[in-house]
């Protein structure tokens, strides 16, 4: 009498353990990219709905940067920017204007010979006035940051998993066994079907997108409110583009961590911001939402910019952008503007905001 | 029949190949031709052996099978003299501009280089450069500039303009914008059209980016898992 | 940059001639950029530049020794006065056992020294420059071939060597000179040739194959000003090894007799009596001297390598 239930139990348990076993492996075939982005668009649909509600997560007012040397230089000027909760924000601009430098004045990893003014407040503390101790608390646990080189940022002489369990040991004190459990899953989320051999693997086995995915696995995996992307892209050939853009809105959509995008592929940036900054020749002469910018862009330098995409057919802007030791005076984009009046090359213009969007140009008061 | 032009007949390039291993095959029974003036594009996915086709063609590699045929001479049997006027009339270019140029040199070095390497008196030297500066639209003052003063696109534009310094006929385009902002990439691709207007060279197009390729090309290729197919 | 480029072809020639115009109304001829300077000396801060310049002070005053010994020593070396005399007004560092002035002695034995020193280093970085240049060049059987000799090369142990041939030849610096310098290249040899090898996949190295540039002129000029920066250092802590195997040779008794350098110096203090009678005068000047000489060399050598350092960072920023 006691044995039959028994029985059923048993039979009842394989049953369940191979439904669930099941349904893993659907829901693993499920998790292709594709369809988690249709989940996705959904979702930030919605969210863009709530966009102005939103606390402001990271403040950049006034930011100064200068570098000195034989002679000083000032590589930003005047740049002010915020970022609210999960939002994406793009900073774009062309090689030697700056982006990266906001990057790192953002996480306090600027060489010692440069000197910041200006105010950066993350969650209404400053980031400026901590001492290096509160921002290595910081750093990696509430901002982290992938770097460009995806081959260069890992260490080749430890596997993927030992480089990835290691912030989680330092930051949150786990112990091995439980990091590595969430190491584990971080991989999954990534869309890695095999991860746990691919905790076994060393950098250097890897194509330079698995790199990439290992690297935003590794920043992500403490779940930080702000994800800094220095030039994610570059280095990558298209598949990978493609690859890590559905994975950089996977992680917008699961994590709900800001993310702030610095890039000079403007496609890459059109499909993944919702807010995008133009810099040029270190200040920011442009800021407005994804589509508005795209459809109507103000400043002659943005028009500029879109005129040399492909899609446009490959228009230039005449001359170079300046040197950040000789800029010329007053606007600087003066040399290069179709449109300059004797007032842009005397006066420096202010940034303005109108409405959702901001511009550096005395075209638009 | 005498022809102006350069052509690839049925070359393959395997890698590794021996009495015990088969090699990896990069290309195959890969033909194409090009004359001055026009311009053929090479696309494809990455690491599909666009850039090695490109060294093939350039004299830099020899093919595994087949032969590139420069004014109806094969490479391969080339005497030395043909060789060297071959080596000046098909030049290619790489896609790092920062490389391009010895940095502990100035440009003006780099540049003065080449006209010593023709054989031409010092006293032509100024004009010739400044003739050459005026095509890639630059300033003098970049000559006395180190490399790593100048900007992608300054760099890349000087290096197109050493290569014309050698008067060639032919040049190999190793993705020569991809290393390159957008704006900076648009001024590029218009100055090689201009450049090869003025000039009448042929230039063989690698780059990864079909929207550059139309742009560009006349005709266009692309090599997938080793085969060439072309398109007009 | 005041010149703008307009792509458009027309406007771009206008440009070009506007630019053509007006340097033609300054009136100058065309400047030819001036030769690439390798001076490569900086001003370091802290610790570091006070080391660097403590270290150029006393290898210029060395070499001004070397070069006119005359102004530093108060006598002629082979004058004669009273034997084992101790420091005063009119000996400075007093007299060794046959009478001459040490102060004297010392100042003429320095150009011996680092003749011996710079020669013996100037034989072996050529060689090992040549070689290494070669080698990492044409790679190949030719690297292999370099490189198997290097090894041998790099075995053959110099102090015996050098004792055998002190045996059997006529001890002279000359001999001495070639035996340090043809058997101390392998290090710079192979430091030449990793760099070479290095260098020879950079841009510039290919696009000058491509132009047809021979390999000679390519490495003269490509390849050899971006390892130059490497070898001046090696060069001169090969120096100072090279004087300090010098000085204990002499002081072995294998020197050149006719040449008194400042390990000759030692040896004959150790041999004549020097140490036993404690006349410190007589054994400490040479002593320091080689010590200072050859710190002097290796404060530059190390000064210039944390140089090459930051050079290379500086090269890897802007990249």
């Amino acid at each position: 009498m006691k044995i039959l239930p028994r029985n059923t139990l048993l039979e009842r348990n394989t049953l369940l353990e191979r439904n669930t076993l099941l349904e893993r492996n659907t829901l693993l075939e499920r998790n292709t990219l594709l369809e988690r982005n249709t989940l996705l668009e959904r979702n930030t649909l919605l969210e863009r709905n709530t966009l102005l509600e939103r606390n402001t997560l990271l403040e950049v007012r006034d930011l100064e940067v200068s570098f000195q040397g034989m002679e000083t230089v000032t590589v930003l000027s005047g740049i002010s920017f915020s970022i609210k909760e999960s939002e994406t924000l793009a900073l774009v601009g062309e090689t030697g204007c700056g982006k990266s430098v906001v990057a790192h004045a953002i996480m306090n990893l600027l060489p010692p010979e440069s000197r910041v003014k200006g105010n950066i407040e993350f969650r209404g503390k400053s980031l400026s006035e901590m001492n290096e101790k509160e921002m290595a608390k910081i750093r990696g646990r509430e901002i982290a940051i992938i770097f460009q080189n995806p081959s260069l940022a890992l260490n080749p002489v430890y596997s993927i998993g030992h480089q990835l369990v290691e912030p989680l040991c330092v930051h949150q004190k786990e112990k091995k066994k439980t990091a590595l459990y969430r190491v584990a899953l971080a991989l999954k989320r990534m869309g890695f079907v095999n991860f746990s051999e691919c905790m076994n693997y060393y950098p250097s086995w890897c194509s330079g997108g698995m790199n990439q995915r290992f690297l935003i696995a590794a920043s992500t995996i403490l779940n930080p409110a702000l994800l800094i992307a220095d030039e994610p892209s570059k280095g990558l050939d298209k598949k990978c583009i493609t690859e890590l853009e559905a994975e950089l809105k996977n992680l917008k959509m699961e994590s709900k961590s800001a993310l702030l995008l610095i890039s000079h592929d403007l496609d890459f940036v059109r499909r993944l911001a919702d807010r995008i900054a133009v810099m040029y020749a270190g200040e920011i002469v442009e800021l407005a939402n994804s589509s508005s910018l795209f459809e109507n862009p103000l400043h002659p330098y943005t028009r500029g910019l879109l005129n040399s995409l492909p899609e446009k057919g490959f228009i230039p802007i005449p001359g170079f952008s300046p040197p950040l030791n000789s800029l010329p005076s007053g606007c600087r984009f003066h040399p290069r503007c179709p449109l300059r009046e004797k007032r842009c090359i005397r006066v420096h213009p202010e940034i303005k905001e109108t409405g959702e969007k901001a511009v550096r140009c005395f075209l638009y008061p | 029949m005498f022809s102006i032009s350069l052509r690839a007949d049925s070359i393959s390039k395997i890698y590794g190949a021996g009495l015990l291993s088969e090699g990896r095959c990069v290309f195959q029974n890969v033909s194409f031709e090009i004359r001055p003036g026009e311009t053929f594009g090479l696309t494809g996915p990455s690491g599909e052996g666009k850039s090695t086709l490109g060294r093939v063609i350039a004299g830099i590699e020899k093919p595994t099978y087949g032969t590139v045929y420069y004014e109806d001479s094969s490479l391969s049997e080339m005497k030395k003299t043909k060789y060297m006027a071959f080596r000046r009339k098909v030049q290619i270019m790489f896609q790092d501009p920062t490389g391009a140029f010895n940095p502990r040199k100035r440009i003006g070095s780099s540049v003065f280089d080449v006209l010593k390497l023709l054989k031409i008196p010092n006293i032509e030297h100024a004009s010739k450069t400044k003739e050459m500066l005026i095509t890639i639209g630059l300033s003098e003052e970049v000559l006395s500039r180190y490399p790593s003063q100048l900007s992608g696109g300054q760099l890349q534009r000087l290096a197109i303009g050493r290569i014309l310094l050698l008067e060639p006929e032919y040049i190999i385009l190793d993705e020569p914008t991809s290393a390159l902002d957008v704006s900076v990439q648009a001024q590029i691709l218009h100055m090689l059209k201009n450049v090869q207007t003025e000039k009448n060279i042929g230039y063989i197009l690698i780059s990864h980016d079909q929207a550059v390729i139309r742009f560009m090309s006349d005709t266009c290729g692309l090599l997938e898992s080793g085969q060439l197919r072309v398109i007009e | 940059m005041n010149q703008f480029d307009c792509t458009d072809n027309s406007c771009m020639k206008e440009a070009g001639i506007e630019g053509f115009s007006e340097k033609k109304s300054e009136g100058s001829n065309f400047e030819f950029p001036e030769e690439t300077s390798y001076w490569i000396f900086q001003k370091h801060k802290g610790f570091q530049g006070l080391f660097n310049r403590i270290g150029v002070f006393l290898f210029i005053l060395f070499v001004l020794m070397a070069l006119f010994p005359s102004v530093f020593a108060p006598y002629a070396p082979e004058e004669r006065f009273i034997p084992y005399e101790a420091p005063s007004e009119e000996h400075l560092l007093g007299t060794n056992d046959i009478g001459n002035d040490i102060l004297s002695e010392l100042a003429f034995g320095a150009r011996i020294s680092m003749t011996v020193g710079f020669m013996a280093a100037l034989i072996s970085t050529l060689i090992g420059t040549a070689l290494g240049l070669c080698a990492g060049y044409f790679r190949g059987a030719l690297d292999e071939l370099l490189m198997g000799f290097t090894d041998v090369v790099l075995v053959i142990p110099k102090i015996p060597l050098i004792i055998v041939m002190g045996a059997f030849l006529r001890p002279s610096i000359w001999i001495l000179i070639s035996i340090l310098g043809l058997l101390s290249w392998e290090s710079t040899a192979r430091v030449t040739r990793s760099k070479t090898l290095q260098l020879r996949g950079a841009g510039y190295v290919k696009s000058a194959q491509c132009m047809g540039f021979s390999s000679y002129h390519i490495m003269k000029s490509d390849i050899f000003p971006n390892i130059i920066h490497i070898l001046f250092p090696k060069f001169m802590l090969a120096t100072a090894s090279a004087m300090i195997s010098e000085a204990s040779l002499s002081f072995l008794g294998l020197g050149d007799l006719s040449m008194k350098s400042w390990g000759m110096m030692l040896s004959f203090a150790f041999s004549q009596g020097g140490f036993i009678r404690d006349m410190w005068w007589w054994y400490m000047p040479p002593g320091i001297c080689i010590t200072l000489c050859v710190l002097s060399i290796a404060l530059i050598g190390f000064g210039l390598e944390a140089k090459e350092g930051e050079h290379f960072k500086e090269g890897a920023n802007t990249l």
